[in-house]
C-alpha cells in the first residue's frame, strides 16, 4: 500500500471503466480522466478529486461506451480479436457441415420435429381462439349473464335465459347493477325483400342499448335511438351487402317473417368470431310481444355490474325476487301457495355467469349456440404438448445417438485445446440450427394444412393470425428453448468425454448403457398408444350412436322446411305431393326429432292417484298419420283418429313420460297443461296411447318424456320416400315448390339430421385420428433413427455373433426384442390411462359403449406391427451384412 | 443524404476545436469549453460529442503521445475538416440571415443595449 503514488484515482473505479467501456475507446476516455484528475488534485484537493473521478467514471456508462466495435469501424483497434460472432460464423459452418454429412439423419430429425411444430402451431391457434371468446368487451371483466334454475316435480333445469322481467329487476332492485341488456332469439325467420325471400336462422330481437353494451361498433346510425322504437332493424355489415348490395341500407325496409315490415336504422359490424352468439339481424326488443309474467316468458339478460359491487351481492338480492314477484303467478299458474309450492321441494332460482366464462364453461339448456368445451381446450393443450414432447424426445434420442459417432471429434478437439464451453456451445448451436430449419418446414406445413384444418375444427384462420408479431415471437422463443432443451443432454454428455479414452478407440460407456434413450421411447409410445386407443373409443362411440336404433325409421324421410308459406295452398300441395309414384307418404311434420325444428315445452299437471305433480315435458303436435309415417310404434292404446272427434282433447305420451308420471295404467289418465296463465290456456286432456321410445334428441341425454297433441304443425312436410332416384325427386318436388311459391326451397333428409347432432363427436373422431396418425409417425421416424444407430453401433458384435454360427433369423430377433421388449412396457402404462381418461370422456353420454379389453390388444398389436416394420429395414440389413465386412470395420 | 444536423454542444465543441491552433484532445476542449461558457461538462460527454462529429466527417483524428500522468495512455487528437468549417460557415450565416431579420430598433426598445449586435 505504502508504495501505492498518492495521487490516484480510486481502483474500482478504474476497473468499472475498464470492464465497460468498449476497448477501442478505453485508451483514450481513461487517458483524458487521469488527465483531468492530476489536474483536479491540484486545484481542489485529493479527497474531492477523486469525488469528481467516480462521478465522471459514472457517467461513461452510456451505451455509445458500451457499444463494441464492430467490423465496420475496426480501424480503431490495431489488434482486432476474434469475437463472439466469429466463433458462432465457425459454429455454424460446422454444423452445416456435419448436417450435410449425415443427409438422413438430418431429414428425419427435421421432418419429426416440423411434424411436431406444425401440429402443436396449429393447436395452439385453435386453444388460444377458444380462451379469447368474449373477451374483447370494454368492461368484459364485470359483464354477467343471468340464468335461470328451475326444478318442477322430479326434473331440474339449468335454462341459460331467464325470465324477461327479471332484467327491470335487476336495474330496479339491485344497487350494483349498472346497466342490463336484454336479448331474445325467435328462431329462424323468412325475411323478404321486394320478391326475393331468404331465411335467416340468425336473428335476435335486443334493447337498444345492447350494441354499446358488448362494444359491436355501430358503422351507420345513431347509437342513441337506434332500436329504440318498435319494428326497426339494425343488420350486419355482412347481412346489409347481401340484401342491399351497395346501397345504403338506412331507411329500407325488410318484411320480417309475419312479425311485418322492419324499417332498416343501423349497420353494425359483424359479430366477431369469438363472441358466444353471432347474428346477422338485430330487431328492436319491442318489436316482440312482451313477455310480463316471470313464469312464462324468457330472454337472455346481460347485467354490467358497478365498480366495486361483487356478484354475490346481487345473487343475494335476486333470491328475494321470487317472493316479491312470483307469488301471485305460482297462485295464478299453479294454484298453490309460495309456501305450498316450496314445501313440495319446488324451486326457482337465478344464477349469474361472467360472460367470458360462457363460451367454455357454460352448457345450460337452451343456449345460443353451441358452446365450446374447455375439456376440449385442456385435450387439445394436453395433446399438443404430448406430440411436441415426442418431437423433442426423437431429437434427443436422435442427437445423442448421433453423437456417439462424433466422440473421436471431440477428443481431437479437446488436445487441440478446445474448453468445455466451446464444445457445448458447438452442440447447442447444432441443435438450435436443427430447431430453426425445423421451424421453418412447420411454417410452411401450417400455411399447406390451414385449410384442412379449418374444415376439422370448424373455424376460419387465416395465414396472417400466425404471421403476426406475437405469435412469431412466441414460436421463435419456444423454438429457442426446444433446441437448447434437447441439445443440452448430448452437448453435456459429448463435452465430458475424456480425450485419452474416445483417442483409444473406447466407446464411452455413457452411450452404451442407453437407459435414458430406453425410457425416452418407451414415453413416446406411451403417448402414441395412449392416443391410438383414444381413437378407437371415439369412434366406436360415434358409430354405435349413428347405428343405435332411434325407435323409428329415418331413412328415406325427406323433410321439406317452411311449408308454412304456403298458408291455404299447403293442403293441396300436399295432396298432390303425396300422389307422386316414389312418394309413399306425406305428413305435416313441425315437429320432428332431430335438428332444427318447433320445440314446445309445457308444464304438465298430472294426477297419479292421491299423487298430483306437475312437470315441464316437451311436446309435439302431431296428426293421425305421424306415427305411420316415421314407423314410430304404440306400446300400448291407440293413435290418433278422425273416427274420434274427441280426439281434440286426447294426448299420446311416450314410455319415458309414463314412468315419469308413475302411471300402472296410463290409458285414460287425464293430464292438463299449465299454460301461459290464462284461464283459457289452462286444459285438461285424456291419455289415449303410449307410444314406445324413440330417440329425439341426441344420445348424451336420456329419452326424455314427451307428449304428443293432435292437430299437425304445417311449419314442416315430411315425406316417406321410396325410390333410388333422389335428385330427380327432388327436382320434381322444386318445381311444384317454386310454382307455389317465391319461397326457397329447403329441405333435409331425417337420417342426416341425426348425423348432424354428433359433428363435434365426429371432428373430435377425425382429429384425434389425425393425431394418433401423427404421434405414430413422429414416434417411428425416432425409432427409425435410432435401430439405424444402434445397429450401426453393434456391427462388429453382429459379426461375432454370425462367424460363431448365428442365424439371420436369430440377430433379427435379437435387435427387435429390445424395442419390443420396450413397447410391451408402453402398452401397460398406457392402458390405464387411456381407459380412465376415456371413460371420463364416455361419461358425457347417456348412451355409451363399454371400453374393451381388445380395443388396448388392438392399439398395442397396431404400434407393435408399425415398429417392427420400422426397425425390421435395419436389423436385416444388419444380419444379412457379410461378417468379414462388418469386422473389418476400424 | 439527408442532411446533417448540429446540436448546440455539438457546434460549441466544433468551435472550440476550429479555435485552437493546433490537434486537440478531449481534456483541453472540455477546459475551453468550461472558460469560454461557465458551464460544467464531463469528459463522457465531450468524447461522445468529439466521436460522434467524426463519424458525421467534421473532425478527423489521430493517435498522438502519451504522459506520465496520463499513466502512460495515447491521446486521441482531433482536427477540424473541410466539412467541418463548411458546417461551421453554414450555422453561422443562417444566424446572421435571422439577426438580420431583427427589425430595427426592437431591441432598444426593450431597453438593450446596441452595443451587443
Amino acid at each position: 500500500m505504502e508504495k501505492q503514488p498518492k495521487s490516484l484515482p480510486p481502483r474500482w473505479a478504474d476497473r468499472l471503466l475498464e470492464w465497460f467501456v468498449a476497448p477501442h475507446l478505453l485508451e483514450y476516455v481513461q487517458g483524458d480522466l487521469h488527465e483531468d484528475f492530476h489536474k483536479q488534485v491540484g486545484q481542489v484537493g485529493l479527497a474531492r478529486a477523486r469525488c469528481a473521478y467516480v462521478w465522471a467514471v459514472l457517467h461513461c456508462l452510456t451505451p455509445f461506451f458500451i457499444k463494441r466495435q464492430t467490423f465496420q469501424s475496426s480501424h480503431y483497434s490495431e489488434y482486432p480479436n476474434p469475437l463472439f460472432t466469429d466463433m458462432l460464423s465457425n459454429y455454424l459452418t460446422i454444423a452445416f457441415r456435419n448436417l450435410w454429412r449425415h443427409k438422413a439423419f438430418t431429414a428425419i430429425n427435421i421432418i419429426g420435429l416440423a411434424v411436431g411444430l406444425a401440429t402443436c402451431l396449429l393447436i395452439v391457434l385453435f386453444v388460444l381462439h377458444e380462451l379469447s371468446y368474449d373477451r374483447y368487451y370494454a368492461n368484459a371483466d364485470r359483464m354477467y349473464r343471468m340464468t335461470l334454475y328451475n326444478r318442477m316435480g322430479e326434473k331440474e333445469y339449468n335454462f341459460a335465459y331467464t325470465s324477461e322481467p327479471a332484467g327491470q329487476a335487476l336495474l330496479h332492485d339491485c344497487p350494483g347493477v349498472e346497466a342490463v341488456t336484454r336479448l331474445r332469439d325467435d328462431g329462424a325467420m323468412l325475411v323478404k325483400n321486394g320478391q326475393e325471400t331468404f331465411k335467416e336462422e340468425n336473428v335476435a330481437f335486443v334493447d337498444s342499448n345492447f350494441f354499446s353494451f358488448f362494444s359491436i361498433p355501430l358503422l351507420k346510425g345513431y347509437k342513441a335511438s337506434v332500436l329504440i322504437e318498435p319494428k326497426t332493424l339494425v343488420l350486419t355489415q355482412t347481412t346489409a351487402r347481401k340484401y342491399f348490395g351497395s346501397a345504403d341500407p338506412i331507411g329500407k325496409t325488410l318484411s320480417m317473417g309475419n312479425l311485418g315490415v322492419f324499417r332498416v336504422t343501423g349497420v353494425c359490424a359483424d359479430v366477431p368470431s369469438n363472441t358466444h352468439f353471432h347474428y346477422d339481424m338485430f330487431g328492436s326488443f319491442r318489436s316482440v310481444n312482451q313477455g310480463t309474467k316471470w313464469l312464462a316468458s324468457g330472454a337472455y339478460v346481460y347485467l354490467l355490474l358497478r365498480d366495486g359491487y361483487s356478484i354475490q351481492q346481487v345473487e343475494a338480492q335476486s333470491k328475494g325476487f321470487i317472493s316479491k314477484y312470483m307469488t301471485s303467478e305460482i297462485k295464478e299458474f299453479l294454484g298453490i301457495t309460495l309456501p305450498e309450492f316450496l314445501q313440495k321441494g319446488n324451486r326457482i332460482g337465478f344464477g349469474f355467469q361472467p360472460v367470458t366464462a360462457i363460451h367454455l364453461h357454460s352448457d345450460l339448456d337452451d343456449e345460443m349456440e353451441a358452446n365450446g368445451d374447455i375439456k376440449y381446450v385442456y385435450i387439445f393443450s394436453v395433446i399438443a404438448l404430448f406430440i411436441l414432447l415426442l418431437a423433442c424426445i426423437n431429437f434427443m434420442n436422435l442427437s445423442t445417438a448421433g453423437s456417439a459417432g462424433r466422440a473421436k471429434e471431440v477428443g481431437v478437439r479437446k488436445v487441440m485445446g478446445s474448453v468445455k464451453t466451446q464444445l457445448v456451445s458447438q452442440f447447442l448451436t447444432e441443435s438450435i440450427l436443427l430447431t430453426f430449419l425445423a421451424l421453418g418446414l412447420a411454417l410452411g406445413l401450417v400455411f399447406l394444412l390451414l385449410p384442412g384444418f379449418n374444415a376439422l375444427s370448424g373455424k376460419q384462420f387465416t395465414p396472417g393470425e400466425i404471421a403476426n408479431w406475437r405469435m412469431l415471437s412466441g414460436t421463435l422463443g419456444a423454438c429457442l428453448v426446444i433446441g437448447l432443451l434437447a441439445g443440452s443432454y448430448p452437448a453435456f454428455v459429448l463435452s465430458s468425454f475424456k480425450p485419452i479414452t474416445v483417442l483409444n478407440g473406447k466407446g464411452q460407456a455413457s452411450l452404451r448403457s442407453g437407459w435414458l434413450r430406453n425410457t425416452l421411447v418407451t414415453g413416446q409410445f406411451v403417448v402414441s398408444i395412449g392416443i391410438i386407443i383414444a381413437t378407437i373409443v371415439a369412434n366406436q362411440q360415434l358409430r354405435f350412436m349413428q347405428n343405435k336404433k332411434v325407435g323409428f325409421d329415418k331413412e328415406q324421410v325427406l323433410v321439406l322446411h317452411d311449408t308454412q308459406v304456403l298458408g291455404a295452398k299447403l293442403n293441396a300441395f300436399k295432396v298432390e305431393l303425396a300422389k307422386l309414384s316414389s312418394v309413399n307418404r306425406v305428413v305435416l311434420a313441425g315437429f320432428l326429432p332431430a335438428g332444427a325444428s318447433k320445440q314446445s315445452q309445457d308444464g304438465i299437471l298430472f294426477r297419479n292417484g292421491s299423487r298430483t305433480g306437475m312437470q315441464l315435458t316437451k311436446s309435439y303436435f302431431v296428426d293421425e298419420d305421424y306415427l305411420p309415417t316415421l314407423g314410430m310404434s304404440l306400446a300400448l292404446g291407440r293413435n290418433f283418429s278422425k273416427a274420434f272427434p274427441s280426439d281434440s282433447s286426447a294426448v299420446l305420451i311416450n314410455e319415458a313420460a309414463v314412468r315419469a308420471y308413475g302411471f300402472k295404467t296410463p290409458i285414460g289418465q287425464q293430464l292438463s297443461i299449465t299454460g301461459d296463465g290464462s284461464e283459457g290456456s289452462k286444459r285438461t286432456y285424456t291419455v289415449v296411447g303410449v307410444v314406445k321410445d324413440f330417440h329425439f334428441e341426441s344420445m348424451h341425454q336420456r329419452i326424455a318424456p314427451l307428449v304428443m297433441f293432435y292437430g299437425g304443425d304445417n311449419s314442416q312436410l315430411a315425406l316417406r320416400i321410396q325410390t333410388d332416384d333422389v335428385p330427380r325427386l327432388l327436382t320434381t318436388i322444386e318445381k311444384r315448390w317454386k310454382a307455389e311459391t317465391g319461397n326457397p326451397f329447403v329441405y333435409s333428409f331425417l337420417n342426416e339430421r341425426f348425423n348432424t347432432l354428433y359433428q363435434s363427436e365426429q371432428r373430435i373422431g377425425q382429429l384425434f385420428g389425425v393425431f394418433a396418425g401423427l404421434a405414430v409417425l413422429i414416434s417411428c421416424l425416432g425409432l427409425f433413427g435410432l435401430a439405424a444407430l444402434t445397429t450401426h453401433q453393434r456391427t462388429k458384435e453382429i459379426g461375432v455373433r454370425k462367424v460363431l454360427g448365428a442365424s439371420v433369423t436369430s440377430i433379427v430377433t435379437l435387435l427387435l426384442a429390445n424395442y419390443l421388449r420396450l413397447i410391451l412396457i408402453a402398452l401397460v402404462i398406457a392402458s390405464p390411462i387411456a381407459r380412465y381418461t376415456m371413460s371420463q370422456w364416455l361419461g358425457d353420454f347417456a348412451y355409451k359403449i363399454n371400453v374393451e379389453w381388445w380395443v388396448f390388444a388392438v392399439a398395442g398389436g397396431l404400434a407393435i406391427g408399425v415398429a417392427i416394420l420400422t426397425v425390421s429395414y435395419q436389423a436385416i440389413k444388419a444380419a444379412l451384412m457379410n461378417p468379414v465386412k462388418s469386422l473389418r470395420t476400424e | 443524404m439527408k442532411k446533417t444536423v448540429l446540436g448546440e454542444l455539438e457546434e460549441l465543441v466544433l468551435l472550440v476545436v476550429a479555435a485552437s491552433t493546433e490537434d486537440v484532445y478531449g481534456v483541453p476542449v472540455m477546459e475551453q469549453l468550461q472558460r469560454q461558457t461557465g458551464r460544467s461538462f464531463t469528459v463522457s460527454a465531450v468524447h461522445t460529442t468529439l466521436y460522434r462529429l467524426e463519424e458525421k466527417g467534421f473532425l478527423s483524428s489521430s493517435v498522438g503521445g502519451a504522459t506520465a500522468e496520463r499513466g502512460g495512455r495515447r491521446k486521441r487528437l482531433f482536427a477540424l475538416t473541410e466539412a467541418g468549417g463548411q458546417a461551421l460557415l453554414d450555422s453561422q450565416q443562417m444566424r446572421t440571415r435571422i439577426w438580420q431579420a431583427i427589425p430595427q430598433g426592437k431591441l432598444q426598445l426593450l431597453g438593450l443595449s446596441d452595443t451587443l449586435l
